[in-house]
């Protein structure tokens, strides 16, 4: 049981804030230069939302496995950003 | 009619049932208080009236007030102004600075509009600030426990911020969970010439689920946002610089001149955004005071039937006209719409009293649901002693939490002129006011005999307040009513009627059974 809610828990909220702050790279700053920040805050509660049920109802396995390569896919993603900004 | 498998909707009912019980009172609290802080400005005004309303929300003659403030501080203050309505139709202008340690010292000013002066001021670091000020405190006690549960720093938002996402996985499982929702909305079984508890907990909460969602979903940004999700973005997306994630967001895009500018003239910038505009201005935000590079934001009251809060900005320097421009955002875009959306949705501020009174009624059926599915909860566990406590427990909170919030108003509204450390005062009130009810509540045979002791000492703080607060040095009638305050006789009318109603209604035992335990909701059968 635990699995479940360690990844239902803890690991959904990881992915979900990893995720939040990974988009403001990759989504589209918009007209106003604004919306890769503004996006993000408010689709937080969503994203944490959709993976909660995502962990609680899915098959275990498959589950660990998408959220972590989505929590992966966006470490690595705030990881070349801050080095590129490093490197400037 | 949701169709899930037998696994999956067990899987269901579990979370709906563990994400009320493990922190359904904490939510219960926040709840009731949001609920009343629908109400806030009006709160405000029956708490800490001024002796005239304004006959504007920011009249002719607050630029120069605030020129003068300016003059007199130091210019460090000047780098951040904003000028915001307090309590009781007074105003409130924060002049601050973001320090280079994190901390955001600054100067706030209560401002009497009417009257065109200073009524206080106090220096130090916000949000503290705020606390200090004395007058207000109140209803920024009540809006606190809403927003922070009184808990320091980021911890409160946080804790908000989760209690939010319960609300939110609460909101979404009980959708999915309730086989035969379409019948629950209209199910008004009687039984003994009484709605039964059951029926009347999956009515509110089926009704109300909407509602829920809503309110859940736009609480949980507002804390998670501001506690740590801008941070993260700032930190990933501008190299961790707060500062400037906020100017992208609020101030008008301005070339940096750090040369030595006077501002132009305050009033006429407010006076021409309402003469374009045609809507009243609300709010002020001043950036780089004394800089060429200064901006003004002239921020206005939604008009009728607009839903999206719009503002005007000005030059500093000039008082060139720059444009009008949404709330937040150099340009109309999704993610500024999607912002400014939040906070009507959450607040029902865009449609005057009749959305402010609806956002109160769904409030108060939240609270209900909440409160009404801890007691079924326990009570069909009651049979087991380990859940007793939670019994007790949920009657000390869910009726020992209003009464401290109305002792709270009495010691408030009883001390003229209000003292600066106001705040922390009622602090003290409130929590030992719930250590007395929950002292009193354990020490009770059963819930329901605790339970009718709190709402008759309820109901007889109700009754007095209207003439503690007369007697404190509050308005009386006539006066508030020729002074264009009707909040004052409004809430001073609901006190007399809801404490002489609760009253009757709990005149003698014994005490009616809170919840029939041979009723259970669905949702708990398992």
């Amino acid at each position: 049981m635990w699995p479940r809610w360690l990844l239902a828990g803890p690991l959904c909220f990881l992915c979900a804030f990893v995720m939040m702050a990974g988009a403001s790279i990759w989504l589209p700053e918009g007209p106003a230069r604004i919306d890769n920040v503004a996006i993000p805050l408010v689709l937080f509660p969503a994203v944490w939302g959709v993976l909660f049920f995502y962990s609680c109802l899915g098959r275990l396995g498959r589950t660990y496995l998408v959220v972590g390569a989505l929590t992966v896919a966006h470490l690595i993603l705030i990881v070349w950003q801050l080095m590129l900004r490093g490197a400037a | 009619m949701i169709r899930l498998s037998q696994a999956r909707s067990k899987t269901l009912l579990a979370i709906h049932g563990w994400s009320a019980v493990a922190l359904g009172l904490l939510l219960y609290a926040v709840i009731v208080t949001g609920t009343l802080a629908v109400f806030e400005d009006a709160i405000g005004v029956w708490a800490d009236p001024m002796p005239l309303a304004p006959v504007e929300e920011i009249p002719n003659g607050t630029g120069a007030l605030m020129a003068d403030i300016a003059e007199r501080i130091d210019a460090a203050y000047l780098d951040e102004v904003f000028l915001f309505s307090g309590t009781g139709e007074h105003l409130r202008a924060l002049f601050h600075y973001h320090g280079d340690d994190g901390t955001e010292p600054a100067m706030l000013f209560l401002i009497d509009p009417a009257q065109q002066r200073v009524v206080r001021e106090v220096e130090g670091l916000s949000p503290d600030v705020f606390r200090q000020l004395g007058v207000g405190a109140l209803r920024d006690f009540l809006v606190d426990l809403h927003v922070n549960l009184l808990l320091p720093g980021r911890w409160g938002l946080l804790a908000t911020g989760v209690l939010g996402f319960a609300m939110l996985v609460a909101a979404v499982s009980g959708l999915l969970i309730h086989r035969h929702l379409l019948k629950e909305l209209f199910t008004l079984r009687r039984k003994g010439g009484l709605l039964t508890a059951r029926d009347r907990h999956a009515l509110a909460g089926s009704w109300n689920l909407p509602f829920a969602f809503l309110l859940s979903f736009t609480g949980a940004f507002f804390s998670f946002g501001g506690a740590i999700g801008l941070p993260a973005i700032a930190y990933v997306a501008f190299g961790g610089d707060v500062e400037t994630v906020s100017e992208e967001l609020l101030a008008p895009i301005m070339a940096e001149d750090d040369r030595p500018s006077p501002l132009a003239d305050i009033d006429a910038m407010i006076q021409d955004a309402a003469r374009r505009t045609g809507a009243e201005p609300s709010s002020l935000q001043i950036h780089h005071w004394g800089r060429a590079d200064a901006s003004l934001l002239v921020g206005l009251n939604n008009r009728d039937g607009e839903l999206l809060p719009s503002a005007v900005a000005y030059a500093g320097a000039s008082g060139e006209f720059l444009g009008l421009r949404p709330a937040l955002g150099n340009a109309p875009s999704l993610g500024g719409d999607l912002v400014s959306l939040m906070s009507p949705l959450h607040f029902g501020n865009f449609a005057g009293i009749a959305s402010k009174i609806l956002w109160f009624a769904m409030g108060f059926a939240s609270a209900y649901v909440a409160l009404t599915g801890l007691m079924l909860w326990t009570r069909r566990r009651q049979a087991e002693p380990g859940w007793r406590w939670l019994e007790k427990l949920t009657v000390i909170v869910g009726y020992g939490l209003p009464l401290a919030l109305l002792i709270n108003a009495a010691v408030y509204v009883t001390r003229r002129p209000v003292p600066s450390a106001a705040f922390y005062d009622l602090l003290s009130v409130f929590l030992a006011a719930m250590a007395l009810t929950a002292f009193y509540g354990f020490a009770q045979r059963d819930a329901a005999r605790s339970r009718r002791g709190i709402l008759r000492a309820m109901a007889l703080v109700m009754l007095a307040l209207p003439a503690a607060r007369y007697w404190g040095g509050g308005l009386g009638w006539q006066a508030a009513i020729s002074g264009g305050l009707p909040a004052v006789l409004t809430i001073d009318g609901l006190l007399l009627v809801s404490g002489a109603w609760l009253l009757w209604t709990q005149r003698r035992a014994p005490a009616p059974a809170m919840l029939e335990t041979e009723s259970e909701p669905e949702a708990l059968k398992s």
